[in-house]
């Protein structure tokens, strides 16, 4: 990454940190889901992004990290920030258990794409029925609001925890881009067989990225959990998470470290202004959301990140 | 030293995106008039039950300002803020936020049970009164949240009162019902239900064949009817979201499988007189438990003609939430005030009877309205007719249904 698509990053992140503390809860209320998708979307990009197999099926992560949190503490009394870190481990494992089942057996594009989609379901399903889970009904955290218990009087606190989030998996992820990891990953990303031939673990790179992939995007399910103190097997599981760490990863720039977070503000701002001015017509903020998707796909496919990055390469010439 | 002015505009750039974010909502200026936030799912799944909410909830509101608004406020007129809940628990917290923000006086709405859990939670953070319009999970008003109040009957009581009115049914029959076949969504609601039949069945002397669960949404209900078929039930008790059950009811129809009733309990098809008239010959005779309006009260029937006129169907989300406001509103003139707290007291004291349901006066215990009460219809004719409780009946059961 060089420093023309670093420095607005930065700009944006201190823009971020700023506007909590004066924002109205709406608007920090519009953040924290955008930056819980932005995580999501961070992990989906470790995996995706940087080492290449693309998953269809990132929700079974993020409902993983949310179920594991609340059920830790509604169920057995577990200290919510505990759960939180148990829900990021049971990521990834998971991450790695469908990794080894399906790298392992060579699944490649979009077979693999189809089995994690498939994983998902099959989660979806089993959260749907079993009683664990509260299965139907759903889980309802207590509203019980200390910050020992992960539940906070002011949004303002919870938008800067996952700010913190998404700048650490930030950090990491340009860590690992300059890395001998990433190097790794790179070359599996771009030719399989020749990464073979170089003497590298294919195998275990992939698995190192769906971990790193699973943990991170299961910390966002973990966050979205304690956020809004409710879950289900579709909101947990569904397929909506799955679409959204994806799409947000592909409009905001594919591979990059900051291209997460451009797409995930990004699709939510778009989101949210189009309901702003044209909110008196029902759903028509999700037919603009629609429209203006396309518009960006065909005419920046490399995404944000990497239309600043050619917009910044020409200027300079 | 080189000042790349390349990262400072696109840094410009990056702001202008954000300041969006910070973009001040736009407030109306009208001092007296009482912001009420009505809350419904009126995009997605859920959209056709969002928009019979709201025009409740709007009839109730012209109609309190009609009146003369709160009077105990110098007849101020009540103000909707409407907030759309998207059919999914994450956007109505969010709508929760913004009517927050507007600076709503109380909540109505919700109607689906994810939705009101989600949103009375998020509203219990600011105090800030919610009132329950359909959302039967009994877990809605069990968690001891002060400001949450349900006007309409929780699950509990819609299954024993099911229960009961069943085995009443089936006795005055002369019992021709032996086994039952049970099919619902795989939902919060119809996963509870098949639940508690299952225990609850076998205890009126009703043997229970099968429970089949299917998704919402479903394209097919073939498979579920063939199932049906071979099983061969004296009856069939469906819960179901709207399509889902007129998808079944047709296809039962086309199969030609009658057993002698069709019984659903909180059925989102058998009681709407769109299924009805779109779909005669399948809606023939099913009975439903559900919500309904008061069939005989006068400002019910009154209701329902100016919904027929918009050219709308009396779906119960109507007299609902046309109560709902109702209830609201009484509880704002009582309180002689926009707190709060002092709302939240007067909604706990309220006896209100000036709504439209066949429920008696408001009287709430832990947020539960003790006075209502489901009632049982069944579709005779082209219409919807009440059969239980005597009280309300404007019809008598046909039962067995006739082959």
């Amino acid at each position: 990454m060089n420093k023309p698509t670093l420095a607005p990053v930065a700009v944006l992140l201190v823009v971020l940190a700023v506007v909590p503390a004066f924002a109205a809860n709406t608007t920090i209320n519009f953040l924290v889901s955008a930056l819980i998708v932005t995580l999501a979307a961070q992990g989906w990009n470790l995996l995706g992004g940087f080492c290449g197999p693309f998953s269809f099926g990132h929700a079974a992560f993020f409902g993983t990290g949310a179920y594991v949190t609340a059920v830790l503490q509604s169920r057995y009394g577990v200290n919510a920030w505990a759960g939180f870190a148990a829900g990021i481990a049971a990521g990834a494992v998971v991450g790695g258990a469908i990794g080894w089942l399906s790298f392992r057996a060579g699944l490649r594009g979009s077979y693999f794409a189809l089995i994690t989609l498939a994983f998902a379901e099959v989660f979806r399903i089993v959260a749907n029925a079993v009683p664990l889970t509260g299965g139907a009904t759903g889980l309802l955290l207590k509203l019980d609001v200390r910050p020992a218990n992960f539940q906070f009087a002011s949004r303002a606190a919870f938008a800067w925890i996952a700010l913190g989030c998404v700048v650490a998996v930030l950090a990491l992820s340009i860590a690992i881009a300059r890395s001998r990891l990433g190097a790794q990953f790179a070359a599996v990303r771009e030719n399989e067989d020749a990464a073979r031939a170089l003497g590298i673990d294919v195998l275990a790179t992939k698995l190192r990225a769906i971990c790193l992939s699973g943990a991170v995007t299961a910390a966002a399910g973990g966050l979205y959990a304690q956020y809004f103190l409710y879950l289900d097997a579709n909101i947990a599981y569904g397929s909506w998470i799955s679409v959204e760490a994806l799409l947000a990863v592909i409009v905001g720039g594919i591979g990059t470290p900051a291209g997460p977070l451009f797409g995930a503000l990004a699709l939510h701002a778009l989101g949210e202004a189009t309901k702003l001015f044209a909110g008196a017509i029902t759903g028509i903020d999700l037919v603009l959301f629609g429209l203006i998707l396309v518009g960006a796909i065909a005419f920046a496919p490399a995404g944000i990140a990497g239309s600043l990055h050619s917009l910044s390469a020409r200027w300079r010439r | 030293m080189r000042f790349p002015s390349i990262s400072r505009r696109a840094a410009l750039r990056g702001a202008a995106a954000t300041s969006l974010l910070a973009a001040p909502s736009i407030l109306r200026a009208q001092p007296a008039s009482v912001k009420l936030g009505i809350l419904q799912p009126v995009t997605g799944a859920l959209a056709q039950d969002g928009e019979l909410g709201r025009l409740g909830a709007q009839l109730a509101i012209e109609a309190i300002n009609a009146a003369g608004g709160i009077k105990s406020l110098g007849g101020a007129k009540i103000e909707m803020v409407f907030a759309d809940a998207r059919s999914n628990p994450e956007a109505a917290t969010q709508e929760v936020e913004r009517l927050q923000a507007e600076g709503v006086a109380a909540i109505v709405g919700g109607f689906a049970s994810p939705i009101c859990l989600a949103a009375s939670q998020a509203a219990a953070r600011y105090n800030l009164p919610y009132i329950v319009d359909v959302g039967v999970a009994d877990s809605i008003v069990d968690r001891g949240l002060a400001n949450t109040f349900r006007f309409a009957p929780g699950f509990g009581m819609f299954t024993s009162v099911a229960i009961s009115n069943l085995a009443k049914l089936n006795e005055a029959a002369g019992k021709p019902i032996k086994t039952v076949v049970l099919v619902h969504e795989d939902g919060l609601f119809g996963a509870g239900l098949a639940k508690l039949m299952n225990t609850e069945l076998p205890k009126i002397g009703l043997q229970v064949l099968e429970t089949i669960s299917h998704p919402t949404p479903a394209r097919d209900m073939a498979n579920v009817a063939l199932r049906i078929r071979a099983l061969n039930p004296d009856l069939v008790i469906p819960s179901s979201y709207y399509n889902e059950f007129v998808l079944l009811a047709r296809t039962m129809q086309q199969q030609r499988i009658r057993p002698k009733g069709i019984y659903a309990v909180l059925n989102g098809a058998a009681s709407n007189y769109r299924f009805v008239k779109e779909f005669p010959e399948a809606a023939a005779n099913v009975m439903d438990c559900n919500h309904w309006y008061h069939p005989t009260n006068p400002l019910a029937l009154a209701v329902k003609k100016q919904v027929e006129a918009a050219g709308k169907v009396m779906a119960y989300n109507v007299p609902l939430n046309y109560s709902c406001v109702g209830l609201a509103a009484d509880a704002i003139e009582h309180a002689a005030s926009v707190d709060r707290a002092k709302i939240i007291t007067a909604l706990g004291a309220s006896t209100f009877a000036g709504h439209i349901m066949p429920y008696n006066a408001t009287k709430f215990v832990g947020g539960q309205n003790q006075g209502a009460a489901p009632v049982n219809l069944q579709v005779q004719g082209s219409d919807i007719k009440v059969i239980f409780p005597a009280g309300f009946a404007d019809a008598k059961p046909v039962f067995p249904v006739p082959a």
